[in-house]
């Protein structure tokens, strides 16, 4: 990728027309715009999932968190120029991290939380 | 109509200490106002800084805003204390003094620690790396004026609907709507959120600037340690603001929609509001802290003449302290009875963190060892804060000890540890960056001799006000009460402890008075290295030009600037200025904050039409921001030639 380490260098010796990171623009907005609307019709899914109670109490919540991880998974894909970028993938250190971060706060929560069956 | 000014105005707005309120803010608005117009300066007010996305400015205003929050928090600090001066006072009523202290705690945390710390970030750390600005100026300039909004949202509360009540916490089901219908908490839940907003982008914005702008050289381990706090901050800032994004929407969604997450009924779940709000809420003390870390790490290497003892020692142990930041969080609610293992977990991990804490704190003893200490204002905020600190260290230990915090908990023991760690820790350590980059945010120091009284005042105030409440913590008086009986015991430390308070709030007017004293009769910094530092942003004038550096610098040691002076490398020759680009100003991000501001209005009042034109903006002025660029302006190799010449840095 000889074009990619130029631009790395290119942001490293920071001549002063670097201050904006330039990504490359090739498909325009599109994906944005696309996950956007991808995610407002995720979120009505689930919405309307639960106020109109379409699926039995019991499945709900994996349907919901199925929907969830999709969602999390369009936004980094098209938000969050996961697959753009020169370099060493950092991006997949800071994915990992987050999805550390993120399994460890449901099942600490989860444990702290069990102790409702026990008083009430 | 008059429904409408019922709702805008219900009986705890028309309480007399209000409506003074009211008067002083209209006189201000006016006085301010007029100033302007006199001096033909809403142009140059729009211009120069409504409009700015330069780094150096919007700290500026960030400091404002800080030093602004300071005054509210620490006025409504001192109608508290004198609520509780003497037993038996009816100097405010109980719905009162809730509101004080709620105000009281969200301003101080949001809207005076946060923007102080972004004030000294944007100031300090372009300058530190060498870069000539953030990674994403405009963005920048967003997550200001997202967070001045929300503070001006939050604020009116208390003249226009009424203040949130529910403690600084805002725990359901004290929130819920059934038991709390005033508009108050809506103002809390939005302005926060719209802060958060703002809050994040920051985060991310200082991330990518450290790890993509340093100066060629400088690489990570080279960095200065307000760098590496900053840094560190950011990513807390990254992983943890979420949670309390989640915690305020869902209660948000319950009180303006009619759903039940937190709610008694309907299956609701209090505690995981709880929950959420502790797992943003421990990490957030270390976003508070850390930068006061690093701001002690650069002050105490300056004015001790030495590089910082141990700099490995003091990275890893911030990395260490972040990442147990985040498995500590049930020490917040033990009495919640969440039961043993998950207690004694949870306690053992409070515990070790104190061990990284402390090998800061040898380092910056060591730091000192053998240095020539010089007792400059910002190094006396640094001395004053090692015992501080480690006091409020060994009782937040106290309080991990779960059986010992079922008698600790929400008593005056607590209040006493968080002031002792929230103003030794990270009061003093914004003051004294305060006091150390003020020559460069502005070309002249402040005044020492009065700093120095503000200085004792301060911290003598601090013991007296915050010491006796340990005491009257262990003989039982509890959290948030306004009121007390006689022959408890208590009147006595209670009265000391105003009478401290008062005396913190002299050494804050002292330092106000010297601010405006030192602006009028400026002993000014001509050199552009007032206190012979080691760090980068000693290597330019002061103030820091616009373009910050005219010739980017080239690292090869630690303390990059030190070196440099040693080495005589400290002036940039002629022949290698060029001309510089900066991104152009902007009024979209002015104009983002005021819609979110209106969008923001909308929702407290429910005021769906209000709302919603307020998001229309939101959303115009996005895509709008998305498609058309503001672009570049150049200053031209002669201009940067020129100013660069006066303060006589230039080789032929
Ligand atoms: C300037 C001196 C200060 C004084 C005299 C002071 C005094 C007080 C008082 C009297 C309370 C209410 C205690 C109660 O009734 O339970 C309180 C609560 C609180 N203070 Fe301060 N304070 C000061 C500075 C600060 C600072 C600098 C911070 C944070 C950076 C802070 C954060 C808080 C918080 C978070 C609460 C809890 C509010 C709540 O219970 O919801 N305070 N303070
Ligand atoms: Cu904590």
């Amino acid at each position: 990728m000889p074009h990619a380490r130029k631009t790395e260098r290119g942001l490293l010796s920071l001549g002063g027309l670097l201050l904006l990171p330039r990504f490359e623009h090739s498909s325009g907005p599109w994906p944005q715009i696309v996950g956007y609307a991808l995610s407002l019709l995720l979120t009505l899914a689930a919405t309307l999932l639960v106020v109109h109670h379409l699926i039995a109490p019991l499945y709900l919540p994996a349907v919901i968190l199925f929907l969830a991880v999709l969602q999390a998974g369009i936004q980094l894909g098209l938000f969050m120029h996961l697959r753009e970028g020169v370099g060493p993938s950092w991006q997949i250190v800071a994915l990992v991290l987050a999805g550390i971060v993120a399994l460890g706060i449901v099942i600490f929560s989860i444990w702290i939380m069990a102790f409702k069956s026990g008083v009430s | 109509m008059t429904h409408l000014l019922a709702q805008l105005f219900p009986p705890s707005v028309l309480r007399p200490m209000e409506l003074g309120a009211d008067a002083s803010i209209v006189i201000a608005t006016v006085a301010i106002a007029a100033f302007l117009t006199r001096k033909r300066r809403w142009g140059w007010l729009w211009r120069e800084w409504l409009t700015t996305v330069d780094h150096k400015k919007i700290g500026i205003m960030y400091l404002i805003a800080a030093m602004l929050g300071l005054f509210r928090g620490g006025v409504d600090a001192l109608l508290l204390r004198t609520q509780l001066a003497v037993p038996q006072n009816t100097f405010l009523g109980a719905e009162h003094y809730n509101e004080i202290f709620t105000t009281h705690g969200t301003i101080m945390v949001f809207f005076m620690a946060m923007p102080f710390i972004f004030a000294l970030f944007n100031i300090a750390i372009p300058l530190m790396i060498g870069a000539r600005d953030v990674a994403f100026p405009r963005l920048n300039a967003i997550s200001f004026w997202l967070f001045a909004f929300a503070f001006l949202l939050f604020n009116m509360s208390f003249v226009v609907g009424g203040s949130p009540n529910a403690g600084w916490t805002a725990y359901a089901p004290l929130t819920e709507l059934r038991f709390n219908p005033s508009v108050g908490e809506n103002y809390y839940l939005l302005a926060l959120q719209i802060s958060g907003i703002g809050t994040i982008a920051t985060g991310i914005n200082f991330l990518v600037t450290i790890l993509r702008l340093r100066a060629p050289g400088m690489t990570l381990m080279r960095m200065p340690l307000f760098a590496w706090s900053a840094l560190i901050t950011s990513s807390l800032i990254i992983f943890a603001f979420p949670a309390l994004t989640v915690a305020l929407a869902l209660t948000m969604l319950d009180r303006l929609f009619g759903s039940s997450f937190f709610t008694i009924g309907h299956a609701g779940m209090p505690m995981m509001y709880v929950n959420l709000f502790w797992i943003w809420g421990h990490p957030e003390v270390y976003i508070l802290v850390l930068p006061a870390f690093g701001i002690f790490s650069e002050v105490v290497a300056t004015f001790s003449g030495k590089a910082l003892f141990g700099y490995p020692a003091m990275v890893g142990s911030m990395i260490a302290i972040s990442l147990l930041s985040y498995g500590v969080w049930v020490h917040h609610f033990f009495t919640m009875g969440a039961g043993a293992a998950v207690n004694a977990f949870f306690g053992i991990s409070t515990m070790l963190i104190a061990i990284p804490t402390g090998v800061k704190v040898f380092n910056w003893i060591f730091t000192m060892w053998g240095g020539r200490v010089r007792t400059t204002c910002a190094m006396l905020w640094q001395l004053a804060f090692i015992p501080t600190f480690v006091i409020g260290g060994a009782t937040g230990v106290m309080l991990a000890v779960v059986p010992g915090d079922y008698q600790f908990h929400n008593s005056y023991f607590l209040v006493a540890h968080f002031h002792n760690v929230l103003i030794g820790g990270v009061v003093f350590g914004l003051f004294s960056g305060l006091y150390y980059w003020w020559p460069k945010m502005f070309g002249y120091t402040l005044n020492e001799r009065q700093g120095k009284w503000a200085f004792w005042f301060f911290l003598i105030g601090f013991w007296v006000t915050f010491f006796p409440q340990y005491l009257l913590g262990l003989e039982g008086m509890t959290r948030r009460i306004y009121i007390y009986p006689h022959g408890l015991g208590w009147s006595l430390p209670n009265l000391v402890s105003t009478g401290g308070a008062y005396a913190m709030g002299v050494g804050f007017v002292i330092l106000v008075y010297s601010i405006a004293y030192s602006a009028r009769h400026k002993d000014l910094d001509l050199t552009g290295d007032p206190w012979d530092g080691r760090t980068l942003e000693w290597s330019m004038p002061s103030p820091a030009p616009e373009y910050n550096f005219a010739v980017l610098p080239k690292v090869s040691t630690r303390d990059a600037w030190w070196t440099m002076k040693q080495a005589g490398r400290t002036s940039i020759r002629l022949g290698e200025i060029e001309p510089i680009t900066l991104p152009k100003n902007t009024g979209m991000p002015f104009l983002l904050g005021l819609s979110f501001f209106v969008a923001g209005l909308g929702a407290v009042f429910s005021w769906w039409p209000v709302a919603l034109a307020g998001l229309g903006g939101v959303l115009a002025l996005l895509v709008w921001g998305w498609f058309v660029e503001t672009g570049d302006h150049v200053i031209p190799a002669h201009e940067v030639r020129r100013s660069e010449t006066l303060p006589g840095r230039l080789e032929a």
